[in-house]
């Protein structure tokens, strides 16, 4: 018998191709199909809670038994809030079924938001900062707005069918970094959608602001108190505001000024002052 | 191209050994295929769409392992040997490998 | 945001590298076939039988890692499915160093061939792509003092 060992042409086993060059086709198609994922899914999200029933939605957060805001907030400023919201709401044309509860939070968070069921939440932190009830009754009118909306329960199902979607797509083990980086650009992709929900419950907010006072004098006043507070960003502009949740608080001033301008409504009047308990209830324990 | 996992062929002698040759091929099923497997993981049964991937990734596998045997001047491969392995999660590998000889009529 | 720098720089990292130290065994690789090229190795099991051989097991292994490159592009193309190129050429290395391992085995023990060639491979990380082992064995045939 006659051995040799012959060696075979180079590459039979590999691909010829510049990995870099499959590498960018991989990561731009990932990209655009989590991009295409997270946009129906938002849509889709969006356009099934609009049609499901409000009470739904109530009965869902009675089921919860969260419990919002304080455990002993002070009686008479919840009283107050509440009053408030009934204030502005015929501004808003709010709809029969839909209920809102204003709860209140003992905490010196900057903040306020609403949540399924109608329920909204006030921060302490934010309240003191509140020179009069006009400023008071924008942020006020934004919360039921997005109520009105059904951003809540959409930003909720959008949010969690598309967190449940990205993981289903990049939970098949390999590097963690793929896994975050098409996360990132999910979240991205979702908040193109928050953002447009903020535009429109400002919208809205500010019309109905101009119902009930007349004027929308005190309205941006939010927005500028938060544009003080943020001035110090390490983001360059047109990123933040590519990727923030909300729109820039100086836009969204703009965009309040713009609005005026359109719609006509008096930018000037007489703003209401808050009532005179008001501090002493903010200082409750 | 003679491809068979017997040492000798009957009716063939080997003129010569030509060494070892071998083809293998890494492949990956995607998402939705995963996830219909996740589901008949409850069911059991056959996973049609693996087993077709599988045999997708064996005959390129082999077609590399015929394109050695070829460059080297064989005419048949002999004591040819499959295996599959996981080398990565999501990515199975077959290899196949076998002596390249050069057969004539005996 | 951090997150993402880190992910970014972690794959530039694993191409540089990855890709120089792909180029430099491969490199090695064919010239230390060249170099045993002599030896025969092959799947065949039954020896010449004309001549009363030494016989000797002989085994070569190796374990090579993926490198981040590699393993991102991979998780990719778990999404879509298809070749996965990146670890073809991975798989390759291991397999033929593994190969060039057992063959200088055998030239140290003076063998003429190696009859009976096995390749073992498996995955030992279960973390990312991790590492892949291959192992090569077979009997070494020495010709008699």
């Amino acid at each position: 018998m006659d051995f040799e060992n012959r060696q075979p042409r180079e590459g039979i086993n590999t691909t010829r191709e510049h990995p870099l060059k499959r590498f960018m086709i991989l990561l731009g198609s990932a990209a655009v199909l989590v991009t295409v994922l997270v946009v129906t899914l938002q849509l889709a999200g969006g356009w099934i809670a609009r049609k499901i029933p409000f009470r739904y939605e109530t009965m869902a957060i009675e089921q919860t038994s969260l419990e919002l805001g304080s455990e002993r907030p002070p009686a008479e400023l919840v009283a107050w809030l509440n009053q408030l919201a009934d204030k502005v709401s015929p501004g808003l044309e709010l709809p029969a079924d839909i209920e809102i509860t204003v709860n209140y939070h003992h905490e010196n968070v900057f903040n306020a938001f609403a949540t399924i069921g109608g329920q909204l939440v006030f921060y302490r932190g934010l309240l003191t900062q509140m020179p009069n009830e006009n400023a008071l009754a924008m942020v006020m009118a934004h919360e039921i707005a997005h109520v009105l909306h059904r951003d809540p329960l959409a930003g909720l199902g959008g949010g969690l069918s598309s967190m449940l979607a990205l993981a289903t797509l990049t939970g098949q083990g390999g590097t963690g970094a793929a896994a975050s980086l098409l996360n990132q650009t999910g979240l991205l992709t979702g908040v193109q959608f928050t953002r447009r929900m903020e535009n429109n419950a400002d919208t809205a907010a500010l019309a109905a602001v101009n119902s009930v006072y007349g004027h929308i004098n005190g309205a941006d006043t939010l927005f500028v108190l938060t544009g003080a507070e943020r001035d110090d960003s390490a983001l360059p502009q047109w990123l933040e505001r590519f990727a923030s949740t909300h729109p820039l608080d100086g836009d969204r001033v703009r965009a309040i000024e713009k609005m005026a301008a359109d719609a006509g409504y008096a930018t000037t009047g007489k703003l209401t002052p808050l009532p005179a308990e008001y501090r002493q209830w903010l200082n409750e324990d | 191209m003679l491809i068979s996992n017997l040492e000798f062929l009957p009716g063939y002698k080997i003129k010569r050994h030509l060494g070892l040759v071998q083809g293998s091929s890494v492949r990956a099923k995607h998402v939705g295929r995963d996830l219909m497997a996740t589901l008949k993981n409850i069911f059991g049964g056959e996973l049609t769409a693996y087993t077709e991937l599988l045999q997708d990734s064996r005959e390129e596998a082999t077609a590399r392992l015929v394109e050695q045997a070829t460059s080297i001047g064989a005419n048949a491969v002999l004591n040819v040997r499959f295996s599959t392995s996981s080398i990565a999660a999501g990515a199975a590998e077959i290899f196949v490998y076998g002596t390249a000889v050069e057969l004539e009529d005996d | 945001m951090i997150e993402v720098g880190i992910a970014v720089a972690l794959v530039i990292l694993g191409y540089i590298f990855g890709s120089a130290a792909e180029r430099r065994h491969f490199k090695s690789i064919i010239k230390r076939e060249r170099e045993l090229n002599r030896l025969a190795a092959v799947a065949t099991r039954f020896p010449p039988e004309d001549t009363a051989w030494r016989q000797q097991l002989v085994t070569g292994n190796v374990v090579i890692a993926s490198d981040y490159f590699k393993t991102f592009t991979a998780s990719l193309i778990n999404i879509f499915g298809g070749k996965v190129t990146p670890f073809e050429s991975l798989i390759d290395r291991a397999r033929r160093e593994a190969m060039l391992r057992m063959k200088a085995d055998a030239q140290s023990l003076g063998a003429e061939y190696i009859f009976n060639v096995k390749y073992n491979t498996s995955r030992i990380s279960q973390f990312g792509a991790g590492a892949i082992e291959v192992m090569a064995y077979g009997t070494a045939l020495t010709p008699p003092e």
